[in-house]
């Protein structure tokens, strides 16, 4: 038993950050804030040319053949830098185009010529392996073909050009776009089921590692400014109200990062109580993460609540996370209702 | 990053649960003081005797001599077999023992190690004082040295098991030059010394096992000194880290069967709106889940803690988070319990007494502050593992 990443996994993040640092720093979202479409094509490109795309296909697939845990590491990076893109339904989509044996798909996703949208219901809405009805929101969907559902049944993959009419709306994250697709009744292009390859815990364990990443970087800017900003002739950081709200960041962020870990590695190996360290995952980390994103506007005081502070762009971030794949209540609901933990 | 126990350590695992099965202890642990000491050696020397005493201490000192690993096996069963904790060896086994084994000479190791392990003695904590609480480093307690003894005076207090222990780890001052820091000394004191008075403090929960301890001119041997004279201060950090390194386990797992019965609980009791069961109450039921899946998250940190120590070598400031943590939670799963108890919770039942729910509320409050208050965990989390300003 060791749950701390190997060498070789803290190299493939440390990639993945220092990428998406000088590729896609966080003032990005700012610059795009007005454009149609948050993804930045040249970042995305640049993303499929590190592999970052087809990081879990198969090698014999154009992939690097890695798993859960190496993705884990890799969408907490995404989260550290509030990245801009639909990263976590194009990663899941191109395991379910290799599960189908949609080859074509999984060329296409890892070369970054096809970027697939989030597609969440709304209440009332339902849907399995022929058919989506009822009303959605779509995320980051403007360039997308293609749009993935997830739910605890299976996965779908649906066509964007059937889902009708499709309507902007203006989005609370300036870094993600939204839209809505109202009584929608349409094929189902793929569908992967659950028990085959359970694609809605590992969008969960994938959420969980992004909104981790969100606690970890809110925890690191929080304590930055703490050592440098002063006030009455100290810096701030000497205040235990300041200094015990940022040892109350890092251990949320320790709780997150550590269960993250554990449903990653859970879900990786099919433990018997994967889909309830995969729910937990989620609980644990949307509340640090949400936590720890009041904490860091508070922390930066008047600075915090700026639009040219990065402050709010967990704020949203963290809201936009929470609410993709079942938020907090209907998780606890599950948790409950599940056997004890293994 | 994996969870994968070897087939050797499966095959630990199973070892532990048999035979912790076949010699757990068969009858209600004592209230009384002596009783309780009793209690406590027996299960310890059993413990020896079938060779499970300090899995993960060197052989050399009567331990196993294995891993963290089987360390993190054996408390994971003993706190699932629902054993007693530790209580009147806790000092013994996690604080002073782990410290003379990094800081102590080859024969104060002989004297004392294998004494602990097999059961014969009861150690306490003499750190402290009604002046130095949180503030540990402005203790008075002074030790003068006097030809080959150090003649100590003063007083300790929170002193848990000082009445019926042998050993004490001791920290005095011996010097008032320089900071406040240097001229303490780490010192073994025989507890029956003449000049030792132990009275017992009554506690919120009714119980008695804190004690403050009165030192008049106490004679101790110099020769009990570990480390040097006036560099004590290091010696008892070192003691501190081993505390807040994996010494939680069992009472983490212990912690995650209470919230398995909570919900067993609320399942069978009425709830609030006095027709259905507790579950069906939505609050109760989601702080229920809530619970669960903060007791998984520890686990998981408490595995990301022992994996780290196992690539270090030694329990880092890290500790202070699952400290922390743990502490805050203990009183939460608490104060959960009251609440599905509802009216029933006014019946007071000791803490050592199945169904001792409202007696682990009252002693629940010690949590965070024993070994460190939260406060305390919150400035060696901000300094240390942030790097904060002071």
């Amino acid at each position: 038993m060791d749950l701390l990443p190997s060498a070789d996994q803290l190299d493939l993040a440390r990639v993945a950050a220092d990428f998406l640092a000088e590729e896609l720093p966080r003032d990005r979202i700012r610059q795009r804030a007005d454009e149609s479409s948050s993804l930045d094509p040249h970042a995305w490109a640049g993303c499929a040319d590190l592999g970052l795309f087809g990081l879990s296909v198969p090698e014999e697939l154009g992939g690097a053949g890695c798993g859960v845990e190496e993705e884990a590491l890799l969408f907490r990076e995404l989260g550290r830098q509030v990245a801009p893109g639909p990263f976590l339904s194009t990663v899941l989509a191109a395991q379910l185009a290799v599960a189908v044996g949609d080859g074509d798909l999984v060329a296409s996703v890892v070369a970054g010529k096809t970027a697939v949208g989030l597609a969440a219901l709304r209440p009332g809405g339902t849907f399995n392996e022929h058919r989506v009805r009822g009303d959605l929101d779509l995320i980051d969907a403007v360039d997308a073909p293609l749009v993935l559902l997830l739910g605890p049944a299976g996965a779908a993959l649906v066509e964007t050009a059937q889902l009708g009419d499709v309507q902007p709306v203006p989005s609370i994250d300036p870094g993600v776009r939204l839209a809505a697709a109202s009584g929608v009744d349409a094929p189902v292009s793929a569908w992967l089921p659950a028990a085959v390859q359970p694609l809605y815990l590992r969008g969960l364990v994938l959420t969980a590692a992004m909104l981790v990443g969100i606690a970890e970087a809110c925890r690191d800017a929080s304590t930055e400014y703490a050592k440098t900003r002063e006030q009455f002739g100290r810096p701030i950081g000497v205040n235990q109200a300041v200094k015990h709200k940022c040892a109350d960041m890092a251990v949320q962020a320790e709780l997150g990062m550590a269960q993250v870990y554990f449903a990653a590695v859970s879900v990786a190996s099919g433990r018997d109580d994967a889909e309830l360290q995969a729910r937990t995952a989620k609980v644990v980390a949307a509340h640090a993460a949400t936590v720890n994103a009041a904490s860091n506007v508070q922390v930066h005081g008047g600075m915090g609540y700026t639009w040219e502070n990065d402050a709010h762009l967990f704020v949203k971030r963290v809201e936009v996370l929470e609410n993709v794949l079942g938020g907090r209540t209907e998780h606890l609901g599950q948790i409950i209702a599940l056997p004890a933990p293994q | 990053m994996d969870l994968d126990f070897s087939a050797d350590q499966r095959d630990f695992r199973d070892q532990v649960r048999t035979w912790l099965h076949d010699n757990k202890p068969r009858h209600e642990r004592p209230r009384a003081a002596a009783g309780i000491r009793e209690y406590d050696l027996a299960w310890q020397r059993t413990q020896f005797e079938g060779g499970w005493a300090g899995i993960s201490w060197p052989t050399e000192y009567g331990g196993r001599g294995l891993s963290l690993i089987e360390q993190l096996i054996w408390f994971e069963e003993y706190g699932r077999a629902g054993l007693p904790s530790v209580d009147a060896n806790f000092v013994g086994l996690n604080h002073a023992g782990p410290t003379l084994m990094t800081r102590a000479r080859d024969d104060q190791k002989a004297q004392h190690l294998r004494q602990i392990l097999a059961g014969e003695v009861v150690w306490c904590q003499g750190f402290s004082e009604p002046g130095a609480g949180s503030d540990l480093a402005a203790l008075s307690t002074r030790a003068e040295i006097d030809g080959d003894d150090l003649v100590v005076s003063g007083q300790k207090i929170w002193t848990s098991f000082a009445h019926v222990a042998d050993w004490q780890e001791l920290l005095v001052r011996t010097s008032r030059t320089g900071s406040k820091h240097q001229g303490i000394t780490w010192v073994i004191c025989d507890m029956h010394t003449p000049g030792i008075e132990v009275r017992p403090i009554r506690t919120m929960d009714g119980e008695a096992e804190f004690c403050e301890v009165f030192y008049d001119d106490v004679r101790i041997p110099l020769a009990n000194v570990v480390g040097e004279v006036d560099q004590g201060w290091s010696v008892a950090m070192s003691t501190l880290s081993f505390e807040r390194g994996t010494a939680f386990t069992a009472g983490q797992v212990r912690l995650a069967s209470t919230v398995e019965q909570l919900i067993e609980l609320a399942k069978e009791r009425t709830g609030p709106d006095g027709r259905r069961p507790a579950i069906a109450d939505d609050e109760l039921a989601r702080r229920l889940a809530t619970a669960r899946a903060e007791v998984a998250a520890l686990r998981a940190m408490t595995y990301v803690g022992i994996s780290r120590s196992a690539r270090t070598g030694t329990p880092g400031p890290e500790g202070s988070i699952v400290k922390l943590y743990y502490s805050e939670m203990v009183k939460h799963v608490a104060r959960l319990a009251m609440d599905i108890l509802g009216q029933d919770g006014l019946r007071y039942v000791s803490r050592w007494v199945p169904g001792g729910w409202s007696g682990n509320y009252l002693y629940s409050y010690s949590q965070t502050i024993g070994g460190g208050t939260s406060e305390v965990q919150r400035n060696i989390i901000g300094d240390r593992i942030l790097g904060l300003p002071r």
